[in-house]
């Protein structure tokens, strides 16, 4: 509806409105002062945390190859895969190893064993029983945490959202909207981090504990010890990704050449090199926490880990620096494209 | 060479260019607008509004703004010039979006960087990117309570900014479905929502059909009217006119020219116009003084009042053209002497151009708009 304006000179300084029974006292600058920082911080806040909720094309990847994930897990699970029970020896050829351990129970009963040869034989034999029977938590551990989610879900997950949290409204231009508010710009920055963690936070810790829900009594074991790891994981590539977002201008392909080609590299380089990985320390905390049940590194002495507090302090301590560094960047950037 | 403004009362030299804009409300007692959520006190409203000192600012190796000062106070300005001439980088380092690399910006005092002078100003940006998933009403909303607002308070503003811009009917829509000038209603109101001082509005006419451009011109007048600043950009000239007799001139980064229409066609007129003229050599490799074209046509041209001075330039040989150069004052006069001339004598012109550039944006812009 149009405004009727009323044109009369005498009555032009108290413009009304025939439409709406409301004057211009609706926006006096004459009314006390009704703003508030903090509440526009707390809006900013729920408006992002819902705008990231849009459907975006790199979320649909990760929810799909999340869904193929559990499917796939569940079927090993179903086969009773994760256990070595069908492993065979010699490799393919020979028997399995619940074969090999039958062996050698039925010849600690044979009959003119001696007495002690059949007491180390049925001890060997109930040895390789429990080590058949708990190698399931290994082998989860190895395919599906670390090389299956840690490598590469996390990663994929994170920076789905992540990038897209100041990337998106910098592509589309939206960005503008927020920068011309009166809202300090470290306020924007970290506003728009806390909108993002519950996303990041919901997908790959609900995504951990779907996996780990199908995986069975080794996959309930590795939710209970891993999933502060993946916690701290998520916080410190969130931040990163996030920062990444903030610098480059197409922040998603910086973020995958990172998270599959840089995180690999560094990450399986001999040396300390490894230690600027964040897949790194995330892997020191589940070597940490499961030492007890067998999962350690293969070769300790090149791997070389940290233990677990020193680990997750790193990760803390690197969601934190990037953050400020990022806020830092943020508050001073100028974006040329979407102003 | 020579700016438009170069002028003894302009009294550029090193001093640079001021545009100080002063109210035109009709009965001269508006109060001043107060910024958004606050009163001034009398220490602060006795500083300009915006102050723009000897401001540049680089993309790369390219100038985008250069040198521009300026002053405002109230009323309405208008920005124009051509695409890539600066207005949209000069309003984007107002609005605090870039920062200027020399010189500076200031708001009510607070560097135009800084949170509290966004609170002096309301930017309708050229841009058309909004949240395409919200309602115009939403997204206005949205832009009310980034402001920090109540909830009730902001629906209230919202919904009072939408009605002033005529959106109020149509607001339920998806933004993403809106025509250009509605999206452009929808930028002006969210720009109107704290009661703005300051209004920086970047192209707010583009796409906006006749009816709705007079609306917008009433109620731009009606804001100025109450006291508030609008500093407005377009490319046409003529559309700033009908908003406001006080424009400034971009050109090439720099304020070319600033004043009312009158002003600065009268400051053109006084000012020397430096024009080449190429003319057709009428046999290629001679040069006949008997008959060459150029020489009649330099002393026809001496001959007409507006015309300060003539020089022939070295021609080559290679060229089929013998330039001239000539100083002339009233531009628009000289010109329709000119086309005389050559009508008349019959002269075989092959290329006529200004050759001071920002006289010449000035002037571009003067002859195609109307006449004062």
């Amino acid at each position: 509806m149009v405004p009727d304006y009323n044109e009369n000179e005498g009555e032009r300084e108290t413009v009304s409105l025939k439409t709406a029974n409301r004057s211009l006292a609706v926006v006096s600058p004459l009314l006390p002062d009704s703003t508030s920082g903090l509440r526009a911080w707390f809006y900013l806040v729920w408006l992002s945390w819902r705008r990231q909720a849009r459907s975006q094309q790199m979320v649909w990847i990760a929810v799909g190859l999340l869904l193929f994930s559990v499917s796939l897990v569940a079927i090993f699970t179903a086969r009773g895969a994760w256990s070595m029970r069908y492993w065979r020896w010699p490799y393919r050829q020979g028997p399995t190893y619940m074969q090999w351990a039958d062996e050698v129970q039925m010849l600690a009963s044979l009959p003119d064993a001696s007495a002690e040869g059949q007491g180390v034989q049925a001890a060997l034999a109930a040895s390789v029983r429990g080590i058949i029977l708990y190698s399931g938590f290994p082998i989860f551990s190895h395919w599906i945490v670390f090389l299956l989610f840690l490598s590469f879900l996390v990663p994929l997950f994170n920076l789905s959202f992540a990038t897209e949290a100041l990337g998106g409204e910098r592509e589309s231009n939206s960005l503008i909207w927020l920068l011309s508010r009166p809202l300090p710009r470290p306020a924007i920055y970290l506003a728009k981090f806390a909108a993002l963690l519950p996303w990041t936070i919901g997908l790959t810790l609900g995504g951990f504990v779907l996996l780990c829900l199908v995986g069975g009594q080794s996959g309930l074991l590795a939710l209970r010890l891993y999933w502060p790891s993946v916690l701290a994981a998520t916080l410190a590539f969130s931040s990163l990704f996030y920062f990444m977002g903030a610098t480059f201008r197409r922040p998603a392909v910086a973020a995958i050449v990172y998270a599959f080609f840089l995180e690999v590299i560094f990450g399986n380089m001999p040396g300390y090199l490894k230690r600027i990985s964040i897949g790194f320390y995330a892997r020191c905390m589940m070597f940490d926490a499961a030492g007890d049940f067998g999962v350690q590194p293969e070769r300790p002495e090149i791997f070389l880990p940290v233990d677990g507090a020193t680990a997750l302090a790193v990760l803390l301590g690197l969601t934190v620096l990037l953050l400020g560094i990022g806020t830092v960047a943020f508050s001073r950037a100028q974006y040329h494209e979407v102003v | 060479m020579p700016d438009l403004l170069d002028s003894p009362d302009s009294g550029r030299g090193d001093r640079p260019l001021t545009a100080i804009s002063v109210s035109r409300d009709p009965k001269g007692s508006a109060p001043p607008a107060l910024p958004f959520g606050s009163r001034l006190t009398e220490e602060a409203a006795a500083l300009p509004l915006l102050l723009c000192q000897r401001v540049s600012k680089w993309y790369g190796p390219v100038i985008g703004v250069n040198q521009v000062t300026l002053e405002l106070r109230s009323g309405i300005t208008g920005l124009v010039g051509s695409n890539g001439a600066g207005k949209s980088t000069l309003m984007r380092l107002i609005t605090g979006q870039l920062r200027p690399d020399l010189g500076s910006i200031e708001i009510r005092g607070h560097d135009a960087w800084s949170t509290s002078a966004r609170r002096h100003v309301g930017y309708c940006p050229e841009l058309d990117s909004f949240y395409e998933e919200m309602s115009g009403r939403q997204f206005v909303e949205a832009m009310a309570r980034l402001y920090g607002y109540p909830r009730r308070e902001a629906l209230d503003r919202a919904a009072f900014a939408l009605e002033r811009v005529g959106m109020a009917g149509r607001a339920e829509r998806r933004v993403r479905g809106y025509s250009k000038g509605m999206r452009q209603r929808i930028k002006l109101a969210q720009a109107l929502l704290h009661d703005p001082e300051l209004m920086v509005l970047d192209e707010p006419l583009s796409g906006i059909d006749p009816v709705g451009r007079d609306e917008f011109v009433r109620l731009f007048g009606d804001l100025a009217s109450m006291g508030k600043c609008l500093l407005i950009s377009s490319h046409e000239l003529e559309e700033l006119e009908k908003l406001t007799d006080h424009l400034a001139i971009m050109a090439h980064g720099r304020i070319a020219a600033v004043g009312t229409v009158a002003q600065i066609r009268d400051r053109l007129d006084n000012h020397p116009l430096l024009i080449r003229i190429d003319v057709k050599r009428s046999s290629p490799g001679e040069n006949d003084s008997e008959n060459d074209e150029r020489r009649r046509l330099a002393a026809g041209l001496l001959k007409l009042n507006d015309v300060v001075g003539v020089e022939l330039l070295d021609a080559r040989p290679e060229d089929a053209v013998d330039p001239v150069l000539v100083r002339a004052r009233n531009p628009q006069r000289f010109f329709q002497e000119l086309t005389r001339l050559v009508l008349e004598e019959w002269y075989e012109i092959a290329r006529l151009e200004t050759l001071d550039d920002s006289t010449s944006a000035v002037l571009g812009y003067l002859l195609s708009g109307r006449s004062a």
